[in-house]
């Protein structure tokens, strides 16, 4: 067994003409949060799909707890979890019905699927039929299906997409103590802000290509700008701003000079945001 | 193969069959109307050929000579009469001879004879009116055709005993119930491809063939419970159950094999339905033959759905042993594989 719970090497796919992954590699160590992220088409899903055994790579190779994805898929999908970006649940049965069945086809004998449903802030209304359930709702019962297995990796497609907050946070704590547990976790994500609070490090992916993967700390230290931002008194009584750079070589005196000669009445720092980082790198948003 | 996976698989899709109200109200409404059709349809076959007759010269030991043979002369008061009669479906055909026709025939003038059909009268009969009249002729002339016809009937002789029409029509219904439950399976199977819930098994342990099996046996249940209870209820199992039941096995499995077919190629349920009704009108030809005998010609048996229906209908009606099916039989195993694995290879294709 390695440390190192997905290793890509060098994986590559394409549809027809098209390379939606374009020799991506990386490896996510276990226990680690790897925020995957980029703009819609970029290739995240392609390569979730490479990585759990949905698709088989035309180069390269994956290989999920020291296993090969492509020769092993079984084996590999009986230790994942996957979460999908669109609700696939059979909307005809019960909540509980539908965590029973893939307790089932995951071979799991033990299971509280009551302790579950209270994790995913579901209690109350697992007998209700799925079709009678809000979008968050339907997500919430998608990360637990996720999790009835306890997989050592857990692959998670934009979990929290289009969520009110209350759901959004409740998956976000799942997400929290699925780490603690010691599961690995490959989030999928263009929200910029989530992948910043969750992940270890964060991977940008863009038109089949990992163009930078690091933590989010050291990829603002490397591409973001940190600035220190100041409101003044203006001479007619309004308010003014001032941005000082703050990793310039002038900054000392331009700091001592803003707070000798003007009458400051806030500061603030500012730094670059991951969204600011990827625009940076790519030239284009996430969107 | 795990099979707690497959059993799992099968209970869900049931649940879901059932829990589709469309396809569970067709599924029971479908059933006791086909039901219903049976045991509304003639149970017994009129053999008597009923004839109008205008006739006022012609003698009445003639007339009973011919109802012994099977004929019911009607006689009318007027040949406007025996037109209305004739024009308002009462017989399919009616004679007029004239007042003296039989003096005619005796002194061997030629007589004149005018038969009035119905419009929907099959013109390949009409020759055999005439023929009936030429024989009447030479009864009465007292001058007998100078022929000797052997007549013989080849295998069982059905005079008297004809299959009635709601034992003809009984093929038709178990394709009908087999026809509707692939439709069912088969918008189960496309739903699955439409929601994405077949991506999330597929990254279960559960193999394809595990799927494939599962799925198989939901269509084979479905469709083998509902074509045996109509079987049982309309007493289909009387003369050769053993028969019966392996062809209707075998033909939900060639039912379950266009099911997979019809997923493969729909998208949603309208396009089910529509590819449905089209296999169920195919599927369907070979049973309208038992219908209406001479519907169809021997092209019919390129379809395999002849083999289950000439079975189920020989199974319904007479007393046949193995031997005589087992040719139908081993075709209909044979195409049931074939459609089967077919199924499979095509659908394969679209769940990658």
């Amino acid at each position: 067994m390695t440390d190192e719970a997905i290793i890509a090497d060098n994986l590559t796919y394409f549809y027809g003409q098209l390379t939606a992954v374009d020799h991506i590699s990386f490896s996510v160590a276990e226990g680690e949060i790897l925020g995957f992220l980029g703009p819609n088409g970029a290739g995240k899903t392609t390569t979730v799909k490479l990585l759990t055994g949905q698709l088989v790579p035309k180069g390269g190779q994956a290989t999920l707890l020291g296993l090969d994805v492509a020769r092993r898929p079984k084996e590999i999908q009986a230790q994942i979890g996957v979460c999908f970006e669109i609700a696939n649940l059979y909307e005809q049965m019960s909540g509980v019905e539908n965590l029973k069945l893939f307790a089932r086809l995951f071979g799991v004998k033990e299971f509280d699927v009551a302790a579950l449903l209270a994790r995913v802030g579901l209690e109350g209304r697992g007998k209700d039929r799925v079709e009678t359930y809000s979008k968050g709702m339907k997500q919430r019962l998608m990360v637990g299906r996720a999790l009835v297995n306890r997989p050592k990796i857990l692959f998670l497609d934009e979990p929290t997409k289009g969520l009110d907050p209350a759901s959004a946070q409740a998956i976000r704590n799942v997400i929290l103590e699925e780490r603690a547990r010691g599961a690995t976790i490959f989030l999928t994500t263009h929200d910029m802000l989530e992948a910043d609070k969750l992940s270890d490090r964060v991977a940008f992916i863009d038109q089949g290509k990992i163009v930078a993967l690091d933590t989010p700390h050291r990829l603002k230290q490397q591409y973001g700008k940190r600035l220190l931002k100041a409101e003044i008194a203006g001479a007619d009584g309004g308010l003014e701003t001032r941005e000082i750079v703050l990793d310039s070589p002038d900054t000392p005196a331009l700091m001592e000079t803003l707070f000798s000669q003007e009458n400051v009445i806030t500061v603030h720092s500012e730094e670059a945001s991951l969204e600011d980082i990827f625009i940076q790198i790519t030239g284009r948003g996430l969107i | 193969m795990n099979t707690d996976m497959v059993k799992a698989l099968v209970v869900k899709d049931l649940t879901l069959f059932f829990r589709n109200r469309f396809f569970a109200l067709i599924t029971v409404l479908g059933l006791l109307a086909y039901i219903g059709i049976y045991y509304l349809m003639p149970n017994t076959v009129d053999e008597l050929l009923a004839i109008g007759f205008y006739a006022p010269d012609l003698p009445p030991v003639i007339t009973r000579q011919l109802a012994d043979e099977g004929v019911v002369i009607q006689e009318m008061g007027s040949e406007e009469a025996l037109k209305a009669a004739v024009v308002a479906g009462d017989f399919p055909t009616g004679i007029v001879l004239a007042a003296d026709w039989t003096q005619k025939l005796a002194t061997g003038e030629r007589a004149q004879a005018r038969i009035y059909f119905a419009a929907d009268f099959p013109a390949d009969l009409k020759e055999s009116y005439v023929i009936l009249l030429q024989e009447l002729a030479f009864r009465i002339s007292g001058r007998p055709l100078n022929i000797d016809a052997e007549t013989e009937v080849l295998g069982v002789d059905r005079a008297g005993a004809q299959v009635p029409p709601r034992e003809r029509m009984l093929p038709i219904l178990a394709v009908l119930v087999l026809v509707m439950e692939t439709m069912g399976l088969a918008s189960l199977i496309s739903a699955e491809i439409e929601t994405g819930t077949l991506r999330a098994l597929l990254v279960t342990p559960l193999r394809m063939e595990g799927l494939f099996l599962g799925k198989g046996l939901t269509g084979v249940v479905l469709a083998f419970v509902q074509v045996t209870l109509l079987m049982a209820i309309t007493r289909g199992f009387m003369r050769n159950p053993l028969i019966m039941l392996v062809a209707l096995f075998f033909g939900t499995v060639l039912t379950t094999g266009v099911s997979f077919l019809i997923a493969a190629v729909a998208k949603d349920l309208l396009s089910v339905i529509g590819w449905g009704i089209l296999a169920m009108l195919v599927l369907m030809i070979p049973a309208f033959g038992v219908l209406v005998p001479g519907a169809v010609t021997d092209w019919v048996k390129v379809l395999p759905s002849h083999y289950l229906v000439d079975t189920v209908y020989q199974a319904a009606n007479f007393d046949i042993g193995w031997q005589s099916v087992a040719g139908n039989l081993l075709i209909l195993l044979a195409s049931a594989a074939a459609f089967f694995g077919l199924g499979i290879v095509v659908l394969r294709r679209k769940f990658r």
